[in-house]
């Protein structure tokens, strides 16, 4: 190892952590992105603590049925006695994981695609893109019902959970596969491609060694935008009662309040919170996505 | 222009013929249809080969799939164990309900989301716009079920304004189609509402953003230094060209107000094509679940080939070439 690489190793760090700066100083003039981000830090907290701030187990009946809010359980029980409060709590675990890791599956399957795409161009570009355009013209939520009803019959490594993200994660890359595609199409023109191949670089080098560190940014951004879209679908998914019983999700809380009647004997704490939790996290990552959009399209700046 | 319409068409033919592979695809992956069936004590395992032999389910997968492909296209699409009736009778029966929520959703969320995004495209930053602008976030954050069910709670459990379920009062008898009529309208009003609610606030934002894009040209400013009044700026010189990128998107909105319908749909137990997919799940009713969704994606798809002869329409610079 020469003195010369740990220099321009260090140069790196310092690089980044000079356009981290930057995009700081931009971020936090956007009060709204702001706002976002705390939000989404304060549910996180929440979803990393849960074992020692929720006050009962989700899964144990701890209480008389169907109690509105009160002292001991604020707020209420559900139609089997087990404490709302702790079942959100816990639920925040749920519902920000399967939000996060499709949002990561997506992206990985779009980054594949449209790299490809983008990259190899011609036919293989041609061929790639139909397919995307035609999973596109699916009804969303509909394509990922259907293939997570039918997953679940033989589940991915014998878990329903698996399967659901899988799912979904089916349903989030085309859009991602779009980004890439034009991205790569953008990295791919510029000189050092050029000079790379003229010194014999093979295509996979080129693909590892250029391309990906260069799209870095905007595919951790895919992932971001995704984890909203990937938290609503998980969440209409459990409504309907696709995905694991037993495992509580914001979605599938409120998929049991329907069920038992809850909306229409009035039960408010049953399925009012649950909704505001995912309707948050939603808002928080929309606006912590739209601050970061804001930052690498200067154009969008003027524009808000 | 006819060869471009051509072209549209064959790629709607390619992509329709496409998703049916998709789902034949899908349909396939969980293994053995009659898997179930085979562990099934009360069916002889007889049966399960007759079954087997009528579905065609023993022949190589290619022929299945050709077989596949022509049961769709003549609208065999299975039975409903459910309803014990073929797949395409119930879905033919409950469709209407589905196509009255959505032509009115569509064209009001439209119509609303135009209107409101010019509007406040034109006061960018004031109070409406930023009213307006984060409302539409709101809407876009809370998930379509969960805004029906706040609607049928509060306006249906408590305020009592609304019914809790159905499409028109069950057991009732109707003296006048006007009776019938009325009743239905009270069942329709909370349903199509939020469909259209959400519709319109995920496509406000983009009709704002693409105004305040236009408003920055210089035709824009050449217009204005005319001393053109704002009305006809706005309106015939800004909002038409915002308006073409947001024709593009409707096709996209479509199969979105699609997935709203079955979310809605099942919230107020309205008897549609979307409540038979919540029913097809809870009742591991699978070749309905098949057809429902085979119906929806082939309107889709034909949408967005309207859609696109529609684009074809306003934009002078295909139509004239």
């Amino acid at each position: 190892m020469s003195q010369t690489t740990v220099i321009r190793k260090k140069d790196r760090a310092s690089r980044t952590i000079e356009g981290l700066r930057k995009f700081w100083r931009v971020f936090s003039q956007n009060t709204a992105a702001v706002i976002g981000l705390t939000m989404f830090l304060i549910i996180l907290t929440i979803a990393i603590l849960a074992p020692w701030i929720a006050p009962y187990d989700p899964y144990e009946k701890v209480g008389l049925p169907m109690q509105p809010p009160n002292e001991a359980h604020l707020l209420g029980t559900n139609d089997v006695g087990q404490d709302i409060l702790s079942e959100l709590i816990y639920g925040s675990r749920i519902s920000l994981l399967i939000g996060f890791i499709a949002a990561v599956v997506a992206t990985l399957i779009g980054t594949l695609v449209g790299m490809i795409a983008g990259y190899y161009g011609g036919l293989v570009d041609e061929a790639l893109m139909r397919a995307t355009d035609v999973w596109l013209s699916f009804p969303g939520l509909l394509l990922t019902i259907f293939l997570a009803t039918v997953l679940i019959k033989t589940p991915i490594g014998g878990k329903i959970i698996y399967t659901v993200i899988f799912a979904i994660a089916l349903n989030a890359w085309p859009g991602v596969a779009r980004l890439v595609r034009s991205v790569t199409l953008k990295i791919k023109e510029l000189p050092y491609i050029e000079a790379a191949r003229a010194i014999g670089a093979s295509n996979r080098r080129i693909l590892l060694k250029h391309i990906i560190p260069n799209a870095t940014p905007i595919i951790l951004v895919a992932v971001l935008t995704r984890i909203d879209s990937a938290m609503l679908t998980e969440a209409s998914l459990s409504f309907l009662g696709i995905g694991d019983p037993t495992v509580k999700s914001w979605g599938m809380i409120i998929h049991y309040a329907m069920i038992r009647n809850a909306i229409v004997i009035g039960m408010w704490w049953w399925f009012i919170p649950p909704g505001l939790m995912i309707s948050l996290s939603v808002l928080s990552i929309i606006l912590i996505s739209m601050g970061i959009e804001e930052y690498i399209n200067p154009r969008l700046r003027e524009s808000m | 222009m006819k060869k471009l319409l051509i072209r549209r068409a064959l790629t709607s033919l390619i992509t329709f013929f496409s998703a049916i592979t998709i789902v034949f695809i899908i349909s396939r992956l969980s293994g053995d249809p009659l898997a179930e069936l085979l562990e099934n004590p009360e069916v002889s395992p007889e049966t399960v080969e007759a079954l087997r032999r009528a579905f065609g389910l023993d022949q190589p997968l290619h022929m299945q799939y050709i077989n596949f492909i022509i049961a769709t296209l003549s609208g065999q699409l299975g039975y409903s164990i459910n309803y014990k009736r073929p797949v395409l009778d119930v879905l033919i029966a409950k469709l209407p309900y589905t196509v009255a929520l959505l032509i009115p959703a569509i064209t009001l969320s439209n119509y609303f989301a135009y209107r409101l995004g010019v509007e406040s495209g034109w006061r960018r930053g004031r109070k409406f716009d930023v009213l307006l602008t984060s409302s539409s976030l709101f809407i876009r954050a809370t998930p379509h079920f969960w805004l029906a069910i706040l609607f049928l709670y509060v306006f249906g459990a408590v305020l009592n304004w609304a019914p809790l379920f159905g499409a028109v009062t069950p057991g009732k008898v109707f003296e006048s189609p006007w009776e019938w009529l009325l009743d239905y309208l009270w069942h329709y009003i909370l349903p199509v509402s939020v469909i259209t609610i959400r519709a319109t606030g995920a496509m406000f934002l983009y009709i704002r953003n693409s105004l305040v894009e236009v408003l920055g040209e210089d035709y824009i400013m050449a217009a204005m230094a005319k001393g053109l009044p704002d009305k006809i700026v706005l309106y015939k010189h800004a909002a038409r060209n915002a308006l073409l990128p947001a024709v593009t998107m409707m096709g996209l909105r479509y199969a979105f107000i699609i997935d709203g319908a079955v979310l809605t749909e099942t919230v107020f137990s309205y008897p549609g094509t979307g409540r038979l997919v919540f029913e097809a799940i809870i009742f591991r009713d699978y070749y309905l679940l098949q057809g429902a969704i085979i119906i929806l994606t082939t309107s889709v798809i034909l949408v967005n080939f309207l859609i696109d002869i529609l684009y074809l329409y306003l934009d002078p610079r295909v139509r004239y070439r």
